[in-house]
């Protein structure tokens, strides 16, 4: 059987934008993509999901899932296809971003030193101290630069006319950001001379723009200061991402029994004593990263941290207490913050946002559970989400019940239906929902955006939870010059 | 370089020794259990290298296959080249950022071999020297990929110390437990005997070229302890050991520096200055046990003063 045949049982599910096609025909900018394809045998696109398949298990970029005392290699599922996103959805794309993390920094300097906002009635005050991200600690400390998030994975989704959404500022220690570059490598090996000939921008400036950004936050002046990744360790399911990063960027790899405080600075233990550490780009969670301030069983922190932090000896990235700007009960009021700190309208779109700890939204929402999606606002990853359309009666009188025990920890969105795009499966061609998270880091000479990100696939049939925790995979995402 | 690197470097580099020296052994022991008219034993085999007890041991020391599956494939064994490849990968993983990506590859793919379950039947039900021939190459291909692709820094210093330290021991552990099996009665001459213990270790070549006169104990005592130029002699162990240890000299350990190199020193001085006779008077298990021993020192030496990280 010829691929070509492959595209002729192809279908799009009614009322959703389809990334390759439109009425029938397929869009200009996977023109390239079909056509090779249109050249292989299904034996030839098996041998290709084959090889995807060895080269992530060969490389180790696997996580492993603990089960009965042993390890088992998962991969993240991969689809072959890849993304395409058009040279000037991506224009639109960084503008809107940008706008995004502006705002998003100066709303988390604000709200941790002078509060206009909270005093201008913008962003109630019962809203910021509520939220359990909200970190006293860090309230009156100059970070440096003014820059709390440093590097921001927001999350767009694709409504059935097209339109861009944000769904989810991902502001604390976004993850993915290796499947972004991993997935070129082997879209690279997988079909040779297809990314320059459809003019796709490069992703693999990512870790030395990193790199540089670090470098520019070290508090000592000197010309190389030790720039470290702090990882929870090999147990965590993205350590296989903390490697990459230290390796593309030649940081030390620490955990949490690497490093000790003294006199409010931090050092790395090393064979030949103890060495300064300048810049921490750590991936261990607020709650996580000092015993002696937040959670006290905290293995994978540091005793004194905090203490380093505030002295400003050792600068941390992302800053700490950011989960206030990404909370999803704080997420309705980005328009209104757009329009406060920059009179700029949203370029971006945010999702329609009820807030359940508002009587009236409340109220409403209850009456119309099937159509919503209902979320905590702490929550990440897909998990204590109520799909209503999906749900059984049942589960959603038994979710409304654990709502009314502390409404303001959910809000709830209509159902929004995300672009499907084609996926490779068992030797078909079916439409699956994508999500879009391209990467942007903030260093004090702006936002950079590399011309990519990560897209996430719901690989399950129907489904729109694309959170790799439920079943979802990744594709390469191809942001095209021209 | 960080302590705890330092230390994930040093053992996956030990454990690899380890299986690599596993492996070989079992390679030669199957030829010769097929070689003899009598029934071969593992027995002394699985008293070096697995913590089985003497009884445990004496009870499937006539059954190749079962051998073969408790020290390759076993799970339960903590020693069985499974579980070393394992500890070896584990090791790598917490140190991918110092590693070079084709040993990280390579280390993984030995991984994704020796847990292959189509490899543990083939060990069961086909040729087991073609599965031991596999196993082997992947260990050369880590030695080679070393060689080749990573950088001469500590962090190789430290990879060849486990490695060279695991060797020393593991030599003088063959020799010493290959004799306790003749009650160290240095007299038998048995031809097949010599012959399999030298081919285990990659020896057998050297010996003949080495001594003219056929097989004697302590020719196999000298090549074993004491000649320089075969790659798995206690003598060639500490002094590699020696060389790669002196490229740690710092000014930020000085103390741990001093210690240890004065600990290689002395045992370096006790092999070099030693002779087939002296080694005979003093008794050869007890000499072999006094070299292990100071090389267990060195080990718990390195622990303390370079990899405490806790």
């Amino acid at each position: 059987m010829q691929a070509s045949e492959l595209l002729n049982t192809y279908y799009v599910d009614t009322g959703t934008w389809d990334e390759m096609y439109a009425d029938a025909a397929v869009r200009e900018q996977y023109k390239g993509v079909v056509d090779f394809m249109q050249q292989m045998s299904i034996e030839e696109l098996n041998k290709k999901e084959e090889m995807a398949r060895g080269l992530f298990m060969s490389q180790g970029i696997t996580f492993t899932v603990y089960s009965s005392g042993e390890g088992i290699e998962k991969i993240f599922p991969f689809d072959i296809i890849p993304r395409i996103i058009t040279a000037a959805e991506w224009i639109f794309i960084e503008k809107g971003i940008k706008q995004r993390l502006k705002t998003l920094n100066l709303f988390l300097k604000d709200v941790y030193n002078d509060q206009f906002i909270l005093k201008d009635g913008i962003v109630p005050i019962e809203m910021i101290y509520s939220c359990p991200h909200y970190l006293r600690e860090m309230h009156g400390f100059p970070v440096p630069h003014d820059i709390y998030v440093h590097i921001a994975g927001i999350d767009l989704i694709r409504n059935n006319d097209g339109s861009f959404y944000i769904l989810e500022d991902n502001l604390r220690t976004p993850s993915g950001v290796s499947y972004m570059l991993e997935n070129r490598e082997i879209s690279k090996r997988l079909f040779p001379d297809l990314l320059p000939k459809n003019n796709v921008r490069t992703v693999t400036e990512y870790p030395n723009i990193l790199h540089k950004n670090l470098v520019t936050l070290s508090p000592r002046q000197i010309s190389n200061p030790t720039i470290v990744v702090l990882t929870p360790g090999i147990y965590n399911s993205a350590y296989f991402e903390h490697t990459t990063l230290a390796r593309l960027m030649g940081v030390e790899l620490v955990e949490g029994r690497d490093l000790v405080v003294d006199n409010h600075r931090v050092y790395m233990k090393t064979t030949a004593g103890l060495q300064q550490v300048d810049v921490i780009y750590r991936r261990v969670d607020d709650e996580f990263l000092d015993p002696l301030v937040f959670n006290p069983g905290s293995m994978l922190g540091v005793a004194g941290i905090m203490s380093a932090y505030r002295k400003g000896n050792v600068a941390i990235v992302n800053a700490v207490g950011n989960g206030v700007a990404d909370d999803k009960a704080i997420y309705t009021y980005l328009p209104a913050m757009i329009k406060y700190y920059l009179n700029e309208e949203p370029v971006l779109k945010n999702v329609p946002t009820y807030q359940l700890g508002s009587t009236d939204e409340k109220e409403y929402v209850f009456e119309n559970m099937n159509k919503m999606v209902v979320k905590k606002t702490n929550e990440s990853g897909g998990y204590g989400m109520l799909m209503g359309h999906t749900a059984s009666d049942e589960e959603i009188s038994k979710y409304k019940l654990e709502i009314l025990k502390d409404p303001r920890q959910y809000i709830a969105q209509p159902i929004i239906s995300l672009s499907s795009s084609p996926c490779y499966i068992n030797g078909t061609l079916q439409p699956r929902r994508v999500d879009l998270r391209p990467y942007a880091l903030c260093g004090p000479d702006g936002i950079q955006i590399v011309p990519g990100g990560l897209t996430r696939v719901a690989l399950k049939k129907g489904s729109l939870v694309v959170n790799s925790s439920q079943g979802g995979g990744s594709k390469d995402t191809w942001v095209l010059a021209i | 370089m960080l302590s705890r690197v330092a230390d994930s470097l040093y053992w996956m580099s030990r454990y690899i020794e380890r299986a690599d020296g596993i492996l070989r052994m079992l390679k030669i022991n199957y030829a010769s259990s097929q070689d003899e008219l009598h029934e071969f034993s593992w027995k002394p085999v699985l008293l070096i290298f697995t913590y089985m007890e003497e009884e445990q041991a004496s009870a499937i020391s006539n059954h190749s296959r079962e051998v073969l599956q408790y020290m390759v494939t076993g799970k339960e064994n903590p020693n069985s080249v499974l579980n070393m490849v394992t500890h070896a990968r584990e090791n790598a993983r917490s140190v991918q950022d110092h590693i070079t990506k084709e040993l990280w590859q390579c280390l993984n793919d030995f991984y994704h071999t020796i847990r292959d379950e189509r490899l543990a039947e083939s060990l069961q039900r086909e040729d087991p020297v073609t599965v031991l021939d596999v196993l082997i190459k992947q260990g050369l291909l880590y030695y080679g990929t070393t060689d080749i692709t990573m950088a001469r820094g500590e962090g190789y210093a430290f990879m060849n110390i486990g490695k060279l330290l695991e060797r020393g021991v593991q030599s003088a552990d063959i020799l010493d437990i290959k004799f306790s099996d003749l009650q160290y009665d240095f007299t038998k001459t048995d031809t097949m005997y010599w012959k399999y213990l030298l081919l285990s270790i990659s020896g057998y070549e050297l010996y003949l070229k080495t001594y003219r006169s056929g097989f004697e104990a302590k020719n196999v005592v000298e090549q074993i302890v004491l000649n320089n130029d075969f790659p798995r002699s206690v003598i060639y162990s500490i002094n590699q050991l020696h060389r790669y240890f002196e490229r740690l000299k710092s000014d930020g350990n000085a103390e741990g520096f001093r210690k240890i190199d004065f600990m290689i020193g002395k045992i370096k001085s006790k092999v070099k200055y030693s002779t087939v006779e002296t080694i005979m008077e003093e008794g050869l298990h007890a000499y072999l046990n006094t070299v292990k021993e100071e090389l267990y020192e060195v080990a718990n030496a390195l622990d303390q003063y370079y990899f405490a990280y806790s």
